[in-house]
């Protein structure tokens, strides 16, 4: 019940409920044992009293005197607390009585059994009155404790004040001396909640005393400093590496884009010497060299769309983000319509309302052709092929999908599917360059999205792509 | 005349008629009262014959006064026993001191031996005297209630007030024969000294 409030709280209630239920317990024991011995004591005193009267009075009941027995009892007036006392002979009759004028209804009719006991606020009781061994009749006597509960109760109102003031000086005294501990903690919590909402990790908390939150204090401070010092090295080696790496990216892609340009001009030589050769001089050559020319030829072709591939995979890479407001559905439909070519009527279309989106409108294109081709291309030994493109919204992401009823591929290698030459199939099965989908990676995560595929052998395959709804500015 | 004598027959109608209404009250009362006295004689003595018995307990004898430790204390009556069985009852089982308590009857004075209570009867009024002259020395209780009985040298006399039994010590009497009358017996007695009854 004290877990949510304030620690200062907390410590008083615990230091007044402590102390309010060791006050309230000593004077319960205290009044306890006053009340018993009070009772006891009071009983002692009757039963004595009863002795003296029983003792004198045996000889008024031996022979009958009530007016000496009223006398005898009469000498009871000295202590004012007895209200009635009475003296019943063998017979069990009342035969003397103080005070002598009270009604008979005061008296019990008969005598009960000896000894005494509480009721109402009195202690009455009976005792016998002997004599040598004799019993000559019964002694009751009736002793108000009104006098001792009121004596009692003022008692219990003087306790009762004692147990206020000391509750009032406790409270007092554990409101300035809870500080003791609940300030070294404010102050640790308070710097506390000062590093962990505005990351200021220079802060440092008040040290009060050398006890163990003191040692707290000291612990919390030393972690602050190291984590102080961490952050700044780590922040300086980050920043050294990324430098690093960006220099050493730029190099690795100029260096490639370099290769790949440069690489175009003795191919253009070879595509160019090869034609010539095949116009003048194709008589001069028999079948088998025709048709190695053939073969030169279309190795130089497709060595030149691997180049404007990589060219491609480059530019993509450095190229600024140049974002705009992009209909994804049109865009869908002029890459299909696009692409589509030999396919016509081979391929039946699915295609769900897609949103508009924020990004370069030319990158989105290459994905889409990538992804579409893709489809297409691994769907070509299906009748009919179907392409299903759609979108959903997941949380504040839209994700995009090409579902396929193509050859699928293996999950085991779903990892490779996305690196630069990395290909499932054999290029004789499916002609491609392998950057295709390297490339769609690149362009997805440098719009904040992600890309991932899921498939079976033979049982076609689904690509998939987000898009964050609201683009964050992202590097790359 | 006529008014005159129907006036006198009634009267005396009347007178006779009052007469003996008042001998029929008269006779009724008388009747009760003889019964009721014989009842309060028999019940006294029954009151008397508890009391003697109860004296044993307010009153000291010395040690001589016994035989041995264990002899029981002797109640006696000298003369006429006006007691009947009142007295026998009340003494059987009685036991005081761990002495119990027995009845003796005397016809002289010569006659007592052990003895510690002696209830003299009325009927030896005349003899008191040479009786107590015959006591003389010895540690016994002289219980009495007839007229004169403490003024001759009687220790304790019965007499009746206001229909209840109270009793005369002659503390002097019970002095000189060496007995010890608790204090809460002489509280209940009035206290003569001899001369004066």
């Amino acid at each position: 019940m004290l877990q949510n409030i304030p620690i200062q709280r907390k410590l008083m209630t615990v230091n007044l409920l402590t102390s309010g239920a060791v006050l309230l317990l000593t004077c319960l024991a205290f009044f306890g044992y006053e009340v018993l011995t009070f009772r006891q004591a009071t009983v002692q005193r009757l039963s004595t009293l009863g002795k003296i009267i029983s003792a004198n009075s045996t000889a008024a009941l031996a022979f009958d005197d009530s007016d000496v027995a009223n006398e005898i009892l009469a000498a009871l007036k000295a202590e004012p607390r007895i209200v009635a006392a009475g003296l019943y002979g063998t017979t069990g009759k009342l035969f003397a009585q103080y005070p002598v004028n009270s009604p008979a209804s005061t008296f019990p009719s008969a005598p009960e059994q000896d000894g005494y006991h509480f009721e109402r606020g009195h202690l009455a009781g009976f005792q016998p009155v002997m004599q040598s061994g004799r019993r000559l009749g019964t002694l009751y006597m009736e002793y108000d404790m009104g006098a001792m509960y009121e004596q009692l109760w003022r008692r219990g109102e003087i306790a009762a004040l004692v147990m206020g003031v000391s509750l009032l000086t406790a409270y007092l005294l554990s409101r300035t001396l809870q500080k003791q501990i609940s300030m070294p903690i404010l102050a640790l919590a308070e710097t506390a909640h000062a590093v962990s909402k505005q990351r200021d990790f220079s802060v440092r908390a008040v040290k009060f005393g050398e006890d163990e939150l003191g040692l707290l204090t000291d612990a919390f401070n030393q972690m602050l400093a190291e984590i102080q010092k961490l952050n700044a090295t780590l922040e300086e080696r980050v920043r050294e590496r990324t430098g690093q790496l960006e220099i050493a990216n730029k190099e690795l892609e100029a260096f490639s884009y370099s290769v790949s340009h440069d690489l175009r001009a003795p191919l253009r030589h070879v595509d160019g010497f090869v034609d010539l050769l095949r116009k003048q001089s194709a008589e001069k050559l028999d079948d088998r060299g025709r048709r190695y020319l053939d073969i030169i030829a279309a190795s130089a072709r497709q060595m030149g769309t691997l180049i404007d591939d990589l060219l491609v995979f480059s530019r993509m890479s450095r190229g600024d983000l140049r974002r705009s407001k992009v209909a994804s559905e049109s865009l869908v439909h002029e890459v299909r319509d696009a692409l589509q070519g030999e396919a016509r009527g081979r391929v039946v279309w699915k295609i769900d309302s897609l949103p508009q989106v924020e990004a370069d409108a030319a990158m989105l294109r290459q994905v889409w052709a990538n992804l579409i081709g893709n489809a297409m291309k691994y769907s070509r030994t299906r009748d009919p092929a179907k392409i299903e493109i759609g979108c959903d919204t997941v949380n504040d992401e839209f994700v995009f999908f090409v579902r396929d009823n193509g050859v699928g591929f293996d999950m085991q290698y779903v990892d490779k599917l996305f690196g630069v030459f990395q290909r499932l199939h054999r290029a004789d099965e499916f002609e491609g360059t392998g950057i295709g989908l390297a490339n769609v990676r690149r362009i997805v995560s440098r719009h904040g999205g992600r890309t991932w595929a899921e498939s079976k052998v033979d049982g076609g395959a689904t690509f998939f792509f987000s898009l964050p709804k609201t683009p964050a500015e992202t590097k790359g | 005349m006529a008014v005159l004598s129907t006036f006198t027959n009634r009267w005396v109608d009347y007178s006779l008629k009052m007469l003996f209404r008042g001998w029929f009250v008269m006779s009724v009362l008388l009747f009760a009262s003889g019964l009721d006295l014989r009842a309060q004689t028999t019940r006294e003595y029954e009151v008397k014959a508890a009391f003697l018995n109860d004296f044993a307990q307010f009153v000291e004898w010395p040690a001589d006064a016994f035989v041995g430790v264990k002899s029981p204390i002797v109640i006696g009556i000298l003369g006429d026993d006006p007691f009947g069985d009142s007295l026998g009852e009340i003494v059987r089982d009685e036991n005081v001191d761990n002495r119990p308590v027995v009845i003796g009857r005397y016809q002289r004075v010569q006659d007592i031996k052990a003895c510690q209570i002696l209830f003299i009867s009325q009927s030896e009024n005349k003899r008191l005297e040479e009786i107590f002259a015959g006591l003389k020395d010895r540690s016994i209780l002289t219980v009495g209630d007839f007229d004169g009985f403490t003024k001759r040298g009687g220790m304790i006399r019965f007499v009746t007030e206001k229909n209840k039994i109270r009793f005369r010590i002659n503390v002097e009497a019970a002095k000189t024969a060496n007995l010890t009358i608790s204090s809460k017996l002489l509280r209940l007695a009035e206290i003569i000294t001899p001369g004066k009854d």
